[in-house]
């Protein structure tokens, strides 16, 4: 894990220029941002359905995410549309729920559903993982989102196993066919699951300096 | 291939051997669902052959929209000679819906044919193209849900099955084949021909994916029915639209989650956040709408159950009216699923046990059940044990109530003749909407009736022209069916124009209110059945598709060519609207020739008498010479000749000589 935060760090000086523009965050900004953060995210959504809120690192070099996928399980029918349209729009056409950037559990007799998303995190395993730095921030798209440049990908699948080690399922996939990794990237800044969602389970959660979300912050059981 | 997985698995259960063969055998021309499995059927069952004889094909079939994202594709048909068509075995469908069928395209078949007989009970383990049969002995015998669990410890949680209960173990007539939480294939007695084959489930897993060649074509069809049929749910409400008016639009009238029960003790209890009981979304794969919801409660069989099963016992809402729809009222839905039995033929039996009971045609110690009790727990329980393990009375009962009627005769058959109103030897199917707003008392309209009289089962299951109807009324603001018939004319014009070309298709009833008026209904019916047929092919779901009434437009004008949308841009094959009704038109056909290979005339083509002496709410009756005449027209519309036979040259036109030979050779049609 030394090794993986370490690369977070080279990664997040040597590759992102916006990485540099914000300052390192001090546990009072935290506190100050956090309350914004949580206000923000309490619109409709009941934050503790989804958080295990946990004390968040003091420095973070990584621009946080500007947009994250959010659930509100109350309105989940389990349809898994999510799955279906998102296999669809980024896989070419080749739908499948092997192939989706959102996993939908359902427990199919007692119905409990969980479609789970990529939290986008302020410190990113998967990208930590990656041996090859195939794992970036969107900041073409402007969104920050954490994404797998698929021409750099080798398919080593660390980013899998990273992201498992704090939350189940982990959310990047491997995509057999073409050998390569695949996770969510926000569909640079217009997710069709959450467009597609015929009940509004799925929210876009957008803040432009930044969503507080996934590791460290949150940790699945 | 897009659309389609590109492989049929064929299994026999006698050899305990596989064969693949190529799907492509049968598509594009056959669509897929109800098309491919009608040619299948027609190539390898032979006549003669009865449900329960291994020679019968058990055909699970999916279409080229499964396993892509085209709205309510989560569906598979179930096909083959039916166990409860009577008084003689034909072929028949039945389709189902929750989220097997797309996990048996990404494991790479587009449908299973099992035939033979396994010497012992086996189950089905098919995986990213592995098939294996394996020993099933330690699941006989349980329910279809503890056989799903002991299957998910094997093979994984995200692991599919299809599973027959007692019922169908039994050889029931009445079994049904039955998925997740309470998604089944009812009608038809399909799981007592899985019982005949020593089969009780089929698993599928699949990690692999199904091609849509134009996918932002199909985002752009998917994303236009969803806003027809869906709007983001109200905070903290999956009931309730935000926007204001919408409606989730379930067969014109009906919201999300409807389609469970209805006001009484239950939903009071549900609606109370404290109680402890719960009503939740719950949808099919890839559903936009969800008609059905999900109940819980601590004391309570929770689960997922549609209109068929969760309002199977009226007669006790009836027996306790101060509870309205109960906790009982919900549990012997959930009872029927736990044995595998048919909810829809309980509402069949119910009635028919009630009437002999008053009529004094049966009593308790014939029956062994407590008549004057129906509506109460212990009936249900007793009723529903003895139909399962075939147990005294039970036994005559698993037979179905037609033929159980039949056997009775007498006055006993003729009480049941109220409920089963085909007459001839294709009947054995339930009631359903022979009459706008029920049976007997409800409005007469011709169309309904001549689709009733042509159909091989229950011939409302595919909701689409009735939809209209409901629509209507749910417009002028009544519950679907409690409009007054003439009321909903003038709401219907514009979208029987659109549907079916002219609005006098609206105009059922003769200027003067008396008598009802024939001469659209053969037109009407063709369309409906190619409709139906290729709903059934696709496959999608008979609550969104065809889309003939718009609750939330002002002319209130659907949209019939989404289907062919959808499959024009999930499989590349570009099809017109019109183009599709020549495929339907030709589906139709070649089920026809199949039915007149089992013996079917325009003489099965029949309401029971009492249709006909039965007036409607309005004073209005179907008259037999009207029906006969509206069957020359439909005969003729269809090329079929007087008898309602296809002739050998229609046949030879919609390219099946094959079958026109055949059916020379067989003498049904002469050469």
């Amino acid at each position: 894990m030394a090794n993986r935060k370490n690369r977070l760090l080279e990664k997040s000086d040597s590759q992102d220029q916006s990485a540099r523009e914000i300052p390192p965050v001090s546990r009072r900004d935290f506190l100050k941002a956090g309350v914004a953060g949580l206000a923000f995210l309490a619109g409709g959504v009941k934050v503790r359905d989804m958080f295990d809120m946990v004390a968040l690192a003091d420095e973070r070099q990584l621009p946080l995410a500007k947009g994250v996928v959010l659930v509100d399980k109350r309105l989940c029918s389990g349809c898994r549309t999510c799955e279906a349209v998102c296999s669809t729009y980024n896989s070419q056409g080749r739908t499948s729920s092997a192939l989706a950037r959102v996993i939908l559990e359902k427990d199919y007799l007692r119905g409990n559903y969980e479609a789970n998303t990529c939290f986008q995190c302020v410190e990113p395993l998967c990208l930590a993982a990656c041996p090859v730095e195939a794992i970036v921030v969107d900041t073409k798209s402007g969104t920050n989102a954490r994404i797998i440049d698929p021409q750099i990908c080798i398919g080593a699948e660390d980013c899998i196993e990273a992201c498992g080690s704090v939350f189940t399922p982990p959310r990047p996939r491997f995509d057999v066919e073409r050998g390569v990794a695949i996770k969510c990237h926000l569909c640079f800044g217009d997710p069709q699951c959450v467009k597609f969602c015929p009940y509004g389970a799925l929210q876009f959660k957008w803040s432009d300096d930044g969503v507080r979300t996934g590791y460290p912050i949150v940790k699945e059981g | 291939m897009n659309g389609w997985a590109g492989k049929i698995l064929r299994v026999d259960l006698t050899q305990g051997k596989f064969e693949i063969i190529p799907t492509s055998d049968y598509v594009p021309t056959y669509i897929g669902g109800r098309g491919v499995a009608s040619r299948i059927y027609w190539e390898e069952v032979p006549a003669d052959a009865g449900a329960f004889d291994p020679e019968n094909r058990l055909i699970f079939v999916t279409g080229p929209l499964q396993g892509t994202m085209a709205p309510t594709s989560g569906r598979f048909m179930v096909a083959g000679k039916a166990a409860q068509t009577a008084p003689v075995e034909a072929y028949c469908r039945s389709g189902c819906g929750g989220h097997w069928a797309p996990e048996l395209k990404w494991a790479g078949f587009d449908a299973v044919v099992v035939y033979g007989r396994a010497s012992k009970p086996v189950y089905i383990w098919i995986h990213d193209g592995e098939t294996e049969i394996r020993d099933a002995s330690n699941l006989w015998g349980k329910d279809p849900f503890t056989t799903q669990e002991m299957l998910w410890e094997v093979h994984g949680k995200e692991a599919r099955a299809v599973t027959i209960g007692k019922a169908g173990e039994m050889k029931s007539r009445l079994g049904i084949i039955i998925t997740d939480s309470g998604d089944a294939s009812g009608q038809g007695g399909y799981g007592g021909v899985m019982g005949s084959k020593n089969l009780k489930a089929i698993v599928v897993r699949g990690t692999g994916s199904i091609k849509v060649a134009r996918p932002k074509e199909l985002m752009e069809a998917v994303y236009y029915v969803r806003s027809l049929f869906s709007s983001p749910s109200k905070p903290g409400s999956p009931f309730e639209p935000s926007e204001p008016g919408f409606k989730y639009n379930i067969w014109g009238g009906l919201d999300r989650g409807q389609l469970t029960g209805a006001p009484g003790e239950l939903w009071t209890l549900c609606s109370d956040p404290k109680s402890g009981y719960e009503r939740l979304p719950d949808a099919c794969f890839a559903c936009p709408i969800g008609c059905r919801s999900r109940v819980r409660g601590p004391d309570i069989t929770s689960g997922v159950a549609q209109c068929t099963q969760s309002n199977m016992y009226i007669e006790s809402i009836m027996k306790y009216p101060e509870k309205g729809y109960s906790k009982l009222t919900w549990e012997a839905g959930r009872m029927a699923d736990y044995y595998g039995i048919n909810a829809y033929e309980i509402h069949g039996i119910n009635p028919w046990l009630t009437a002999c009971y008053e009529e004094g045609v049966l009593t308790k110690k014939d029956t062994g059940l407590p008549l004057d009790e129906i509506g109460g727990r212990q009936f249900i329980s007793e009723l529903l044990r003895k139909i399962a393990l075939r147990e005294g009375f039970g036994d005559l009962l698993a037979e179905g109530c037609q033929r159980a009627a039949t056997k009775l005769g007498g006055k006993a058959e003729e009480l049941m003749w109220v409920l089963y109103p085909r007459a001839g030897k294709f009947g054995g199917y339930r009631e359903h909407w022979l009459y706008y707003a029920g049976f007997p008392d409800g409005y007469a309209i011709p169309p309904l009736a001549l689709i009733w009289a042509l159909d091989n089962r229950d011939a409302m299951v595919s909701h689409n022209f009735v939809s209209q109807l409901w629509g209507a009324a749910s417009s002028l603001g009544y519950p679907p069916n409690f409009a007054e018939a003439e009321e909903l004319i003038p709401v219907v014009k514009p979208t029987m124009k659109y549907a079916y070309g002219s609005e006098k298709a609206a105009e059922f009833f003769t200027p003067d209110g008396k008598g009802l008026k024939w001469d659209w209904a053969p037109r009407v019916a063709k369309r409906f059945f190619e409709r139906t047929i290729l709903k059934d092919s696709y496959i999608v779901c008979d609550v969104a598709f065809p889309f003939l009434y718009n609750p939330n437009s002002k002319d209130h004008v659907g949209d019939s060519s989404l289907e062919s949308r959808l499959f024009s841009a999930v499989t590349g094959v570009d099809m017109t609207e019109e183009e599709s009704y020549e495929v339907g038109d030709m589906l139709c056909t070649l089920e026809r020739a199949i039915q007149a290979r089992e013996g079917r005339t325009r003489d099965d083509d029949v309401l029971r008498d009492m249709c006909y002496t039965n007036r409607d709410a309005a004073g209005r009756q179907y008259r037999r010479d009207d029906l006969e005449r509206a069957k020359d027209e439909y005969y003729k519309l269809l090329g079929w000749d007087q008898r309602g036979i296809p002739t050998a040259q229609r046949l030879r036109e919609l390219k099946l000589s094959d079958v026109a030979e055949a059916l020379q050779r067989k003498g049904v049609i002469s050469s």
